[in-house]
């Protein structure tokens, strides 16, 4: 009985050193001010692209830049070191990776949610809340 | 009323094949359930099997029919409008059968029924208590796709529900058409199938995967009818080959979807720790602890509770990453989760159904179930066995956790059930590194079990069989020494995982060649282990030592490191170490933009010379990007394969206009009103004033009183941002029925207007102006790696299979001997 005893608590101790770990691994979701303040920490903002404002890329440097707003309503810009994903003004939401910089938003990964296009002309069809996801990293 | 164009029939008779598989499950389930625990209950049992293959005829019915219909494009229905096009190829028919959450339920539901058709014919006594909870799995999984509406209760999502019945066009007009299918344009083609899943993967790796999930099931029904019938422990031989067949196709089904990954989508790389790819390892990994302590109950009989319980998680496993998969809770965190078809209080009860009643079953027999009297020696097969299967739990357990943050968020986090979290959790932002702190450990632990596993013997072993292992070690930690050397891989824990891997390969290799004379009928276990240690020194090699050979090394800013996107001119030849490479050229395939890139080596004679560079073709790569206007593009990846490493090339960054477009003199043009003596704004930065409007000459025809010949000209200066002013004049002539709208080039400035004649209003004219088309040098971004050695991994992949087949055939051998 010993021993088995001892190696059921080791698991129950790994279990929870386990969940432990999982939860200290956890980034948080931010607002871009929240990221500010946890500079330079790793943050998730889940925001949408400000469309009013320019998306511009650069391809000698391949850096995207664009302004996201977050829930919160407040807008930052967004510098991104990759080539500008597909269909990037068509997203509906954007999670961005990254941390806060000099009153920039430095993007590690962007995740972005699409609508797909679901609507018939005419008005036939009610939109659908269907959507893919596509990842570009 | 009898709408047109519509297949009532065959759509009736997918309904009613639905309803029949769901009703004859139920009476299935209950009429076997009720023949088990009654051991007097044959007539029962007969019942039960006519209701099981009934249901199985319904399943097929459904199958077939659905198949059917995506097969004649009959878009009435609204799987078959979302799923599939006119224009889609015909291998791709199975993938639009399965692309939806009700067709890849279907694909489940179709494999369970085929796995109790087989067991009814097997299982021999054991038929009525396991094809009875398979019954009762059918039930729910039926109940998926039943699409009943019970007041606002929504049970199940149809495959058969036409467009006009759905919630939201209720009531339209159109739906009182009787022609609409012809009138309304829509119904003519349908969505189509997400670019993504256009992929033979798509074709064989969902009835893979599902074909695994499906043979999970079995285990778990065994294990239910064991505690319904309080016999705890003979299951576990009949069980067993299904088991191991499990192991052997979910794990293809799981390696599939990496081989998917890398070979399809711009990913970089075989596995990204994507919570739905997680989710269909958990079970695999579980399924595996399961398999090595139904070794350890049928041999000793001293997992019998460990066993029963392992079988219940692991099916359970499956149900919670249906869950997670499927009822869009991992919407933020992963990139191919199903769409939400708001069946979620379904999903969960589904979920709570198979953890509870299972469990309290469970719990009820405890105190009667045996327990083993006498503590495992320290030096037995058994107990380490016990070890590797508990490790390959908290593996599991570790996997989950992670992918379960949106779960957690939801049960704890601030708008969660109990909010004990001041801030919702996200994914680690760095996966490979939060999974691999665990999970390293715990391949290394599995690894060397696997690697001494072969010479420990029941009950206890002696020292001198250790000493059988003693070379293999040393002889793996000379060549691990040589590998990490080799490839400078000094990063302790991949390192000490590269040196337990290859122990494990060479004494399982060992063990085969020598101690079982090489011999295929008893090889099961060296080699299927052989071949896991061979999929982690792959992954560890082709993973750390993944070189990315494009790079961008304009300095912007210390937090913008070299990237890994290469600027490629058309034509310039580029230097990416070792290779040279040239974008030559690109072309349209179907609904793909292919792009050809040629790489190039030095010849060895520049070096000796030192003057000339001289290149020698080596191979030419063509990524390209699929098109598609409704759901997105799509990067897919080109690989050269070479048999110790892979060049893996995407396209980042390309013009997709076409050419037409991006090569036109003009860009787009805008038109605008003008009227003597005001000024407009043109492409908001050019001011244009309209000095005059003058008829030149106007004359009307004689009998009709028609104009007949009209000259106007119009005299425009365009201001540029600095002031300068550019006079231009154009003209606007009618002859007969004909118009000549004049235009006019300002060169310097790049525009051209062109004078469109009157408008509607009086006094107002009508001119169109365009903008040159910046001249761009055409160029695209190219990412490529290096992945060396990846091939070890896919050997690896082989191995397993097929030492899960060798282990099938000896379990079944067995059985019957």
């Amino acid at each position: 009985m010993k021993r088995s005893s001892i190696i059921l608590l080791l698991v129950i101790a790994l279990l929870i050193g386990v969940l432990v770990s999982t939860i200290q691994d956890a980034s948080t979701y931010a607002s871009f001010d929240m990221a500010q303040k946890q500079a330079p920490e790793t943050v998730t903002v889940v925001a949408q692209l400000d469309l009013d404002s320019p998306i511009t890329f650069d391809p000698q440097t391949s850096m995207l830049t664009f302004t996201a707003i977050d829930k919160d309503g407040q807008s930052s810009t967004v510098l991104y070191n990759q080539p500008k994903p597909q269909d990037f003004e068509r997203s509906e939401e954007i999670t961005i990776k990254g941390r806060a910089g000099d009153g920039q938003f430095v993007a590690i990964e962007i995740l972005m949610k699409c609508p797909s296009k679901y609507t018939e002309e005419g008005g036939v069809m009610a939109d659908d809340e269907a959507s893919i996801y596509t990842e570009n990293s | 009323m009898n709408y047109m164009g519509e297949h009532d029939i065959w759509i009736q008779s997918g309904r009613f094949a639905v309803a029949l598989a769901f009703a004859a499950a139920l009476i299935a389930s209950i009429t076997y359930l009720m023949s088990w625990m009654r051991k007097d209950g044959a007539a029962l049992r007969r019942a039960g099997r006519a209701a099981f293959m009934l249901h199985a005829a319904g399943v097929i019915g459904t199958v077939v029919i659905l198949f059917v219909a995506i097969l004649n494009h009959w878009y009435e229905l609204d799987y078959v409008w979302r799923h599939s096009s006119n224009d889609l190829p015909l291998e791709y028919i199975a993938s639009c059968f399965w692309e939806g959450q009700e067709g890849s339920f279907l694909l489940w539901m179709f494999w369970q029924s085929v796995i109790g058709l087989v067991l009814i014919k097997v299982a021999g006594q054991w038929e009525a208590g396991v094809v009875g909870v398979l019954s009762i799995v059918q039930v729910f999984l039926t109940s998926m796709i039943l699409g009943v509406y019970l007041g606002d209760l929504h049970i199940g999502s149809s495959p058969f529900i036409l467009i006009r019945e759905l919630p939201e066009n209720l009531g339209l007009p159109w739906t009182d058409m009787v022609d609409y299918l012809m009138r309304v344009p829509g119904f003519s083609d349908g969505q189509g199938l997400n670019p993504l899943l256009q992929n033979y993967w798509m074709v064989i790796h969902p009835p893979t995967l599902f074909l695994g999930f499906a043979l999970i099931t079995v285990p778990f029904s065994y294990a239910m009818a064991a505690l319904l019938n309080r016999d705890y422990s003979a299951w576990v031989n009949d069980a067993m080959p299904w088991v191991f067949a499990g192991v052997g196709i979910l794990g293809t089904g799981v390696l599939m979807g990496g081989a998917w990954a890398y070979e399809a989508l711009s990913f970089g790389g075989f596995w990204a720790w994507d919570p739905v790819e997680n989710a269909s390892l958990v079970p695999w990994l579980t399924l595996v602890a399961l398999g090595h302590l139904m070794i350890i109950e049928r041999v000793k009989r001293k997992a019998t509770t460990s066993t029963l319980m392992m079988a219940m998680l692991t099916f359970f496993l499956v149900l919670y990453s249906t869950f997670l998969t499927r009822s869009g809770i991992l919407g933020d965190s992963s990139v191919h989760a199903f769409v939400d078809l708001g069946l979620n209080g379904q999903l969960l009860v589904f979920l709570g159904f198979f953890s509870v009643l299972p469990l309290g079953l469970f719990l009820m027999r405890w105190k009667d179930m045996p327990k083993s009297p006498s503590e495992d020696a320290f030096s037995s097969r058994e107990f380490w066995m016990f070890i590797g299967s508990l490790t390959l739990l908290l593996s599991a357990a570790q996997i989950t956790f992670s992918t379960s943050i949106p779960v957690i968020n939801k049960l704890v986090g601030p708008d969660g059930m109990i909010a004990l979290l001041s801030t919702e959790l996200a994914p680690p932002v760095e996966p490979f590194a939060h999974y691999h702190s665990l999970q390293i450990p715990f391949a290394i632990l599995i690894t060397t079990l696997m690697a001494i596993g072969p010479y420990l013997r029941w009950k206890s072993t002696p020292w001198s069989l250790f000493k059988r292992i003693t070379l293999s070690g040393v002889i793996s930690l000379l060549i691990a020494s040589l590998v990490v050397w080799g490839l400078a891989l000094y990063t302790f824990s991949y390192a000490l995982l590269i040196f337990t891997s290859l122990f494990a390969v060479i004494s399982n290799a060992t063990y085969w060649l020598k101690y079982l004379k090489g011999q295929w009928t008893v090889g099961a276990m060296t080699i299927s282990h052989l071949g896991f240690a061979l999929i982690l020194i792959g992954a560890v090699i082709s993973n750390a030592k993944k070189e990315p050979i494009s790079t961008n090394s304009t300095f912007i800013h210390q937090d913008f490191p070299s990237n890994e996107n290469l600027l490629m001119p058309f034509g310039d030849t580029l230097s990416m170490y070792p290779y040279w490479v040239v974008w030559t050229g690109e072309h349209q395939d179907g609904h793909n933009r292919v792009f050809d890139v040629d790489f190039y080596l030095e010849d060895d004679s520049t070096h000796r010379s030192g003057t000339r560079l001289k290149l020698n073709k080596a191979f030419t790569l063509h990524p390209f990007v699929q098109i598609n206007e409704t759901m997105g593009n799509v990067r897919e990846p080109s690989t050269k394969h070479y048999w110790d490493r892979d060049i893996y090339t995407y396209v980042s960054y390309a013009d997709l206009r076409p050419a037409s477009v991006k090569n036109a003199e003009w860009a787009e043009p805008m038109t605008a009103i003008v009227a003597k003596g005001e000024s407009i704004l043109l492409f908001n930065q050019y001011l244009l004033n309209c000095d005059s409007i003058a008829i030149d000459l106007a004359s009307f025809d004689q009998f009709t009183g028609d104009l007949a010949n009209l000259s106007m000209r119009m005299i425009l200066r365009v201001q540029d941002s600095l002031g300068v002013d550019h006079p231009l004049d154009v003209t606007y002539q009618v002859e007969g029925s004909s118009a000549l709208p004049g235009e006019q080039v300002l060169e310097d400035m790049g525009l051209k207007i062109r004078f469109d004649g009157v408008s509607d209003t009086a006094g107002q004219f009508k001119i169109t102006a365009w903008e040159r088309n910046p001249k761009q040098d055409p160029f695209i971004l190219m990412q490529a790696f290096v992945f060396p050695y990846i091939n070890v991994l896919w050997l690896g992949c082989l191995l397993l299979l097929i030492g899960s087949v060798l282990s099938v055939a000896k379990r079944i051998k067995k059985l019957k001997g």
